[in-house]
């Protein structure tokens, strides 16, 4: 076989991580978007830019303070051991949560552009028409936001597949809980396995060049029907 | 109708201020660009906020600082044409018109779109994207989708400016059913002194952010003639034309005119200035201009430098204007005869 047990159980572990992260990311980055996209806050600088530090902050920093953050006398620490869920450090959701923060901005950036670039008008039809705001958001801004919820879903989910930093910084490297993909390569490497860590490279690769292969050809096509 | 409204908006560099009450059904705000009419339109609409003051439709509150009220938009009952059609892009035409009507009450539903769709002629395009639609088609969709919402109250943004002209004379009786058809009351924002005498009967009038007047829509026109470039525009109600060798025959009333313009309708509206109109006191023994109409001048009116006679020629009424040394020497008196001459190229046949 060409891959071996453990480079498909650290597939797995990455798919389901950047699924979960996805999602997560899906539910909370929309109403961070919408709200950066809208407000008049004077917050709104300092929000955004929070948002957009994983992009410029390595990985090896950020995973270094929530690592702090989630540890036994972190605040995150803390509350997930009184809400009895234990030390999130070295576990799947802890990986995933550390995630979703690293991958923050590649959800939110694009769905803040699509959404300002909807603008007032659509919104403010709705509401003569009697539709509530929540009501148009479903019913106008979604639907209108198709092109920028696809595009921030491919990024987010491609992002977390390729996190290596932070990921260790947080998983530390358990076969099945934390060890993912990029993860597995290191391991491969460190061991002198460059065949093995051809494969899982190769796969990497070819993963992330036909995602964005899709992303462009659908832009593309997207762009030539409106 | 009747609306209350005594409101203040203040903007860098700009202040509105509005107090007026007023019942109608076919109401116009008029003034040029940034006299305040959109201001005032996303306030009675619940897009703007004023800064104090009170909005009343037909008794509700829809905002009062001193009762602290400020009623939500969708809560308001008071739909919109825009400008631009603002259609949903991803709906068909079908889905669009009936986004108001399923989110309107029930027993407030009292416009059904069969009805709508045989009034404004929709029928064949109820299942058609809204990119496949004329300017003309999505302003008549996006008419529909806001009738259908059921309104109490219709505000209609200089829907026609987008259009060209021939566009705008055929969506006109459209926009006029809201009222007629449909029982909706309406306030209709223009620029345009025919669309304002098309359109209303009574018109706020704005300028500077400040309401300058409230008068009806003919007496506006005549106020305005002397300070407009092409003076009053009568507009004149014709019959169907007939050839008349190098002009065409039109019946106007008991009389007939002579136009170099063909209309192969059954009914026409002619556009004609009050400047292209000249006066005689005394049938002029030979003249080039082949219409020539022995008037009655009903009343004068001053406009600025010049003098309005309103002349009933034939039991059609005419509007025209001259100088005051023009008055004096003709000897113009209310009841005294003219004779008004007019080229049959001065009349513009509107299209529709």
């Amino acid at each position: 076989m060409i891959l071996t047990e453990s480079d498909l159980q650290a597939i797995w572990l990455t798919v389901r991580l950047a699924t979960v992260v996805t999602v997560i990311l899906l539910l909370v980055g929309t109403p961070v978007a919408w709200w950066l996209a809208r407000s008049r806050s004077r917050l709104k600088g300092m929000i955004g830019a929070v948002v957009a530090l994983p992009l410029v902050l390595p990985p090896s920093v950020l995973g270094f303070y929530l690592l702090l953050a989630m540890g036994p006398n972190g605040p995150v620490g803390h509350l997930t051991r009184a809400l009895g869920l234990g030390n999130l450090p070295f576990t799947f959701w802890g990986l995933a949560l550390a995630s979703v923060f690293y991958s923050l901005p590649f959800m939110v950036q694009p769905l803040q552009n699509v959404f300002e670039s909807i603008g007032d008008r659509p919104l403010e039809v709705a509401a003569t028409l009697g539709a509530s705001r929540l009501d148009a958001f479903f019913s106008v801004v979604l639907p209108l936001s198709r092109r920028g919820f696809m595009t921030a879903s491919i990024l987010t989910f491609a992002h977390t597949v390729g996190e290596f930093g932070v990921v260790l910084m947080i998983g530390g490297n358990i076969p099945g809980v934390t060890r993912v993909a990029s993860v597995q390569i290191y391991d491969h490497v460190e061991a002198l396995e460059y065949a093995s860590a051809h494969r899982m490279a190769a796969i990497m690769l070819l993963f992330s060049f036909l995602t964005l292969l899709a992303l462009y050809a659908w832009r593309a096509d997207n762009g030539k029907r409106s | 109708m009747h609306l209350t409204l005594n409101v203040q908006k203040n903007f860098p560099g700009f202040h509105l201020a509005a107090d007026v009450s007023l019942s109608g059904d076919r109401v116009g705000v008029f003034g040029p660009s940034g006299s305040g009419k959109s201001t005032l339109v996303g306030m009675l609409a619940g897009f703007l906020k004023p800064d104090a003051g009170e909005i009343l439709l037909n008794g509700d509150t829809l905002f009062s600082t001193s009762r602290k009220i400020n009623v939500r938009p969708d809560q308001r009952r008071i739909a919109m044409v825009f400008q631009q059609h603002s259609l949903f892009p991803h709906m068909n035409v079908r889905n669009n018109l009936l986004y108001g009507y399923r989110r309107c009450q029930v027993d407030q539903r009292s416009i059904h779109l069969d009805t709508l769709v045989a009034v404004l002629q929709l029928d064949d395009l109820l299942e058609r994207d809204i990119t496949t639609l004329s300017g003309g088609q999505q302003q008549r969709v996006s008419l529909g989708r806001a009738i259908l919402a059921n309104p109490r109250l219709l505000l209609m943004d200089e829907p026609l400016s987008a259009l060209d002209d021939t566009l705008r004379f055929q969506i006109i009786p459209y926009l006029k059913s809201v009222s007629s058809e449909f029982g909706i009351p309406y306030l209709f924002i223009s620029h345009s002194l025919v669309e304002m005498r098309l359109m209303t009967d009574t018109v706020l009038a704005f300028d500077k952010g400040a309401m300058v007047g409230q008068t009806t829509s003919e007496q506006l026109a005549r106020d305005r003639m002397g300070s407009s470039q092409v003076g009053y525009i009568n507009l004149l109600n014709l019959g169907r034309a007939s050839d008349n060798g190098s002009l065409y025959a039109y019946p106007w009333g008991a009389a007939r005119l002579l136009l170099s313009a063909a209309s192969d309708r059954d009914h026409s509206m002619a556009e004609l200035s009050s400047k292209d109109i000249i006066l005689f006191k005394q049938h002029p023994e030979a003249i080039s201009a082949r219409n020539l109409l022995q008037c009655t001048v009903r009343s004068l009116f001053n406009t600025g430098r010049r003098i309005g006679v309103e002349l009933d020629c034939a039991g059609n009424t005419l509007i025209s204007e001259v100088v005051q040394d023009a008055v004096n020497e003709l000897g113009i008196i209310p009841g005294s005869t003219v004779f008004a001459a007019v080229k049959a190229s001065a009349f513009r046949i509107l299209p529709g």
